[in-house]
């Protein structure tokens, strides 16, 4: 009898645990979501309220609208400045994305198979520059992109990002390759396959989930990087969303509703990510903690 | 063909230095141009004077480093950050086992649990730091209503107005973001301990916090010395938190905080530069201190 309740207490424990830790991953979440689709006088209320009690659409279309009225009074819609800095996020990150797991692909490759003097050097290096900090190397990169005039473009922006992911994203593919049996690639080989070849169309393939999850996590980092577009992106030019919505928050009065939406839209993206490819993801986090 | 003549063939042929080469040659030219000599050139111009506004980049040797040292912001910016490494390095690590330890135990849904725990981790840091913003607002935060609704407060409260409620705060958005990581790390760790370790145990007569301690913690204290280094490092470089829920203020500035005023705002290039070197010697000398330590107490022999 007494192991009977302990079994129930246990399970009553396990379904508690779980409980919390959704609401301690969904809840802010959630309340983003809801606070998007409130009614600005709902918002202002003292009552706590966990659903929407007049739900609207008002902060979105204040987002997407052409024109916009807040308060009662016509403003200027945020919609060409919040297009802008989506497709710049976008451009930026995917650009990243590809460069990086390009040179990642090719790269880790040659340090796994192909022998060439200096190559654990190069691969030691490259790997202790996760180490480096971000900011250390912000200003000289920021004098070298003011004189090669890469200022506020997407190249300039897009090369800091790959030389920031790129170390990551190599210790990845490496892992990759080194799981990958060497068997495949030596009968191509010996049916006169060249190197870049048997690369391309046999090993890549073969590697295709690690470099998915090498692609989810570079394209994750670019796509919620800060610091780097607030400094190498000072117009609307290349700038972000990342940079873009907390000037919702700075003008005179803070308009919740509508940075609540924007953060919503910024989110998409990745929770994409996680609902569809989420395997990948998780087993790509493990690859680049552990190994 | 024989086994003599496949090594033969696959022995390094000689364009594979040249290929090797030719395959690495775009990571060599971005890492070296956008990180290594950018690293040097930072050190290097931490001794000499840098500032748009003055004439001249005079050698003034270990000056700007004099300089930090007497400047009671750098102080302030020190002390924050110790706290957040602190703070985030304990609640990562207790929340993240827990975490880890619960979602071991999970059978049905795990990939979906998974999908819940890592989604923090993947939003824009800055937005999540939004979010939070609204939920410490003073007037209509969530925060406040949700403690006045189960009558653990009585009137709203202005966090932000305490320096070290602020700190917590501001640690707490951090950790919301971080766990997730500190949890993946040590649930790989937890699934490469073999089960009958645990059944051998128990027919030992070993209760649950003996198996615990005797057999999970010092087969997962790898990756906990992972974990707690990648904790304390993000811990160090906090900046999107701290910059979005309160500003440049003082109460919550982050070393960091401080290299991009000093470097961006106030524009004194080397002095940022000087700063932000001490703050990666710092960094990187924490981790491994304590990745040392951690091997050194939770090793079995």
């Amino acid at each position: 009898m007494r192991k009977l309740t302990l079994h129930y207490l246990g399970r009553a424990g396990f379904a508690l645990a779980v409980l919390v830790l959704l609401l301690w991953s969904l809840g802010p979440v959630y309340w983003a979501v809801l606070t998007s689709f409130t009614d600005p006088r709902d918002m202002l209320s003292e009552h706590l309220s966990l659903w929407p009690q007049h739900p609207t659409l008002e902060h979105f279309a204040k987002l997407f609208g052409a024109s916009s009225a807040s308060q009662g009074n016509e403003v200027q819609s945020v919609w060409p400045q919040f297009s802008r800095a989506f497709v710049n996020s976008l451009v930026t990150s995917a650009a990243a994305t590809l460069v990086t797991l390009a040179a990642a692909a090719f790269g880790g490759y040659a340090f796994v198979r192909l022998r060439f003097p200096g190559r654990d050097l190069l691969f030691g290096l490259v790997v202790a520059s996760m180490a480096v900090p971000a900011y250390t190397v912000m200003i000289p990169l920021y004098r070298l992109m003011i004189s090669l005039h890469l200022i506020d473009t997407y190249l300039g922006v897009t090369l800091i990002y790959v030389s920031a992911f790129l170390p990551l994203a190599l210790w990845l593919m490496r892992s990759v390759y080194q799981s990958l049996p060497v068997a495949l690639e030596e009968a191509a080989w010996l049916d006169g396959a060249g190197r870049t070849y048997t690369l391309v169309r046999i090993v890549l393939p073969l590697a295709a989930p690690g470099l998915i999850a090498t692609a989810i996590l570079t394209f994750l980092s670019a796509w919620g990087q800060f610091m780097v577009p607030l400094v190498f992106s000072p117009s609307l030019a290349t700038k972000s969303l990342t940079v873009l919505i907390p000037e919702f928050v700075t003008r005179n009065y803070v308009d919740y509703g509508l940075m609540n939406a924007a953060g919503v839209v910024a989110m998409l993206p990745p929770v994409l990510l996680v609902i569809f490819l989420n395997r990948f993801l998780v087993r790509g986090l493990i690859a680049g903690a552990t190994k | 063909m024989n086994l003599a003549s496949i090594r033969q063939r696959l022995r390094p042929v000689a364009g594979e230095t040249w290929l090797g080469l030719a395959y690495v040659l775009p990571i060599i030219l971005v890492m070296a141009s956008l990180v290594f000599v950018p690293l040097v050139t930072t050190v290097i111009d931490s001794l000499y004077r840098i500032d748009p506004m003055r004439p001249g980049t005079p050698f003034i040797g270990v000056l700007n480093y004099k300089n930090l040292a007497a400047d009671s912001n750098v102080q302030h910016a020190t002390w924050n950050t110790l706290v957040y490494v602190v703070l985030a390095v304990l609640l990562e690590t207790a929340g993240g086992l827990a975490a880890a330890l619960l979602l071991n135990k999970v059978r049905r849904g795990r990939q979906w649990l998974l999908a819940v725990l890592v989604l923090p981790w993947c939003l824009p840091p800055v937005v999540n730091a939004l979010v939070w913003l609204w939920i410490y607002n003073p007037s209509y935060g969530l925060l406040n209503n949700l403690l006045k609704a189960v009558g653990l407060l009585d009137n709203n409260v202005v966090w932000f107005n305490d320096h070290n409620t602020a700190l917590l705060l501001v640690a707490l958005v951090h950790v919301w973001r971080m766990l997730p990581l500190t949890a993946i790390i040590l649930l790989a760790a937890l699934q490469a301990i073999p089960a009958d370790l645990y059944e051998a145990a128990k027919l030992d007569g070993a209760g649950r916090i003996k198996c615990f301690r005797m057999i999970t913690l010092p087969l997962i204290a790898g990756g906990l010395a992972i974990a707690l280094s990648q904790s304390t490092v993000f811990a160090f470089n906090l900046f999107d938190e701290a910059w979005i829920l309160n500003g440049s203020s003082l109460d919550t500035r982050s070393l960091i905080i401080q290299v991009y005023m000093s470097a961006f705002q106030n524009l004194k290039f080397s002095y940022g530069m000087a700063l932000s070197v001490l703050a990666m010697i710092a960094s990187l000398v924490v981790s491994l201190v304590y990745v040392l330590k951690v091997y050194r107490e939770t090793r079995f022999d």
